[in-house]
């Protein structure tokens, strides 16, 4: 059985690798969704957890966790920093600024050649990043994914995401809720970016811009981002799926997108309102069609 | 001096595309209130289809309509199979987000597979040949054609949304739909027609990008899509005139940076100013001006 499972990780590692990486990081995009935020800034904060640590593994010699951790503090203080002016922005504003910001700090790692080695990126990065690291971060994401739905915390964000305004009359500091996600998000995102680095040998500036916050963005709504395991099955969905179509390259892109929009057309509640009983699907339903309309009615 | 004045004329060429290309995703953005990432596919499209067209031989400006037909109709496609699709089912907008990102994957795919993945050149017209030298300043016809043409297509647009029934009917579907629908406007036309134009520009803009660099790739969506976004950020969201103003900003504004900071920040220059822009005026450099969506 062992010997199995050694020879499926021997074939399969890299995609189980690939899997496990968008889990994490389907769960810090999901963290932010939570709280009404579609941020593209995943690519910018993946590329500051990735450049910090390749950093500090390779010129300091520091141990791998401690430079993970880093990156992740760094990319988690970063949000923090660019939250309190951002998050006072609404829907759309809110996406583009988080948009500015991931190609801006692609724009930098581009240009800081000392340390990022410009457009070429830096190759050679030692492979630090095990599955099993990769996997128990991904549990761990679950756990807190499960935790946070459970706590006092989770409640009044479940009531921000439904009306902010009313909220905020309720005494939830809509605010603080808000940039705390933000930056425990953008942490997650750090994280998953250093151990991408670690795993692939190569970071470039273009690892991490627009398509990588889209993609990111596309696990947690794909999959279902009002069910706990809504992130998981869609980052694996859409990580397995590439690999299934490789016998031609252009084929694999158009199929992956038709896909996606057939899945955005038919279950708009992501794939896991597939398993939900009927009656539950429709009240969902009806529940995301009073929120659009409160949305409108707090946009005009 | 004569740099300067080389660096406005470079700068109003460039200028001219990002504003004819902004215009189209600020127009769907004040009529329908979202933001179609797939806009940038349709002027790789536009770009990829406009040079089929000149390989076979047509002048510039028949291949320049068949660049904004081929976008416009990508346009249409999209509006009718899938924008209008989700919005009858009562997605939530982040879906339609994700669905024009999707669609922008399978059309660079499509383009791919049809064009191949190679960068292409454009024939070479006589147009790009003619320069004329006034002091030091060397102006092509092309950008002379390009600046021409990129201002008709906006005098084009501008009458069309403001002179005619259809332009009427446009402005009435993004004040309110329940609004258009009560005077009598066929919504579903009218948003056919409002994703026919932005698909239109889009493919005129990509047909005009690619005469001016004379590079074709399928992959030039992308980088344009971030320059419209630009665009559309620095002249506010749903703001046509300020799109325009906009388009024109960002052109000058990566020109002068290269010519007289460094080439290297040509891209952070504009992505610093949206950042700052988002933060101290989310509405727009130009909204002093014009307040009304589309």
């Amino acid at each position: 059985m062992i010997g199995l499972f050694e020879e499926f990780l021997s074939s399969y590692g890299n995609v189980v690798d690939l899997c496990l990486l968008n889990i994490l990081l389907a769960y810090g995009v999901w963290l932010a969704l939570s709280g009404n935020m579609f941020t593209l800034g995943t690519g910018g904060f993946m590329a500051l957890g990735a450049y910090s640590s390749v950093f500090f593994t390779t010129q300091t010699g520091m141990p791998f966790s401690f430079a993970v951790l880093i990156g992740g503090l760094l990319a988690g203080g970063a949000a923090l920093i660019i939250g309190l002016p951002v998050l006072r922005l609404r829907g759309d504003y809110f996406m583009l600024a988080t948009f500015a910001f991931t190609e801006v700090v692609r724009v930098i790692a581009l240009n800081w050649e000392s340390v990022t080695g410009g457009a070429i990126g830096i190759v050679g990065i030692p492979r630090y990043t095990e599955t099993w690291q990769l996997a128990l971060l991904a549990i761990a994401a679950v756990y807190f994914a499960y935790a946070l739905r459970h706590s006092h915390f989770g409640r009044s964000i479940a009531a921000i995401r439904q009306d902010d305004v009313m909220s905020q009359t309720m005494g939830i500091n809509v605010l603080a809720h808000r940039l705390t996600l933000f930056g425990a998000s953008a942490f997650v995102c750090g994280i998953a970016g250093a151990m991408a680095a670690h795993l692939n040998f190569f970071i470039g500036p273009t690892d991490f811009g627009l398509l990588r916050s889209v993609d990111a963005l596309s696990y947690p709504i794909l999959g279902g981002f009002n069910a706990l395991l809504g992130p998981l099955v869609g980052a694996i969905f859409t990580t397995l799926l590439p690999e299934f179509l490789r016998f031609s390259n252009q084929w694999r892109e158009i199929l992956m997108g038709l896909l996606v929009i057939l899945v955005v057309l038919y279950l708009p509640g992501g794939a896991m309102s597939l398993l939900q009983s009927d009656r539950l699907a429709r009240i969902f339903r009806r529940r995301l069609i009073e929120r659009h309309s409160i949305e409108q009615r707090a946009e005009s | 001096m004569e740099v300067f004045a080389q660096q406005i004329v470079n700068g109003l060429s460039i200028g001219s595309i990002y504003a004819v290309f902004a215009i189209g995703c600020t127009l769907i953005f004040g009529v329908l209130n979202i933001i179609n990432l797939a806009q940038g596919a349709f002027l790789m499209i536009g770009a990829c289809v406009g040079l089929e067209a000149a390989r076979f031989g047509l002048p510039l400006p028949v291949t320049l309509l068949v660049a904004a037909f081929g976008g416009g109709l990508l346009g249409v496609l999209s509006e009718q199979f899938m924008f209008r699709p989700l919005r009858k089912a009562g997605g939530h907008r982040w879906m339609g987000l994700v669905a024009s990102l999707a669609l922008a994957r399978l059309l660079v795919g499509v383009a791919q597979e049809i064009f191949g993945t190679e960068v292409q050149a454009y024939p070479r017209s006589s147009m790009s040949a003619i320069i004329w030298q006034i002091g030091g300043v060397r102006i092509q016809a092309l950008q002379l054609f390009i600046i021409a043409a990129a201002v008709v297509l906006m005098l084009l647009f501008a009458f069309i949304l403001q002179r005619t029934s259809l332009g009427r009917a446009i402005r009435t579907v993004a004040f309110s739909e329940d609004v258009a629908r009560i005077v009598g406007v066929r919504v579903e036309s009218a948003t056919l027609v409002t994703f026919f134009i932005a698909g239109a520009l889009a493919g005129a803009a990509g047909l005009l990008l690619g005469v001016l660099f004379n590079v074709v790739s399928p992959f030039m969506g992308d980088s344009a899509l971030v320059k419209g976004l630009t665009v559309m950020i620095l002249g506010g969201l749903g703001n046509i005139p300020g799109a325009v103003a906009g388009g024109f900003l960002l052109g000058l504004l990566e020109v002068f940076s290269v010519a007289y900071v460094s080439s290297a920040f040509r891209d952070a220059i504009g992505f610093g100013l949206i950042f700052l822009i988002l933060l101290v005026k989310p509405t727009g450099l130009f909204s002093g001006f014009e307040e009304r969506r589309a």
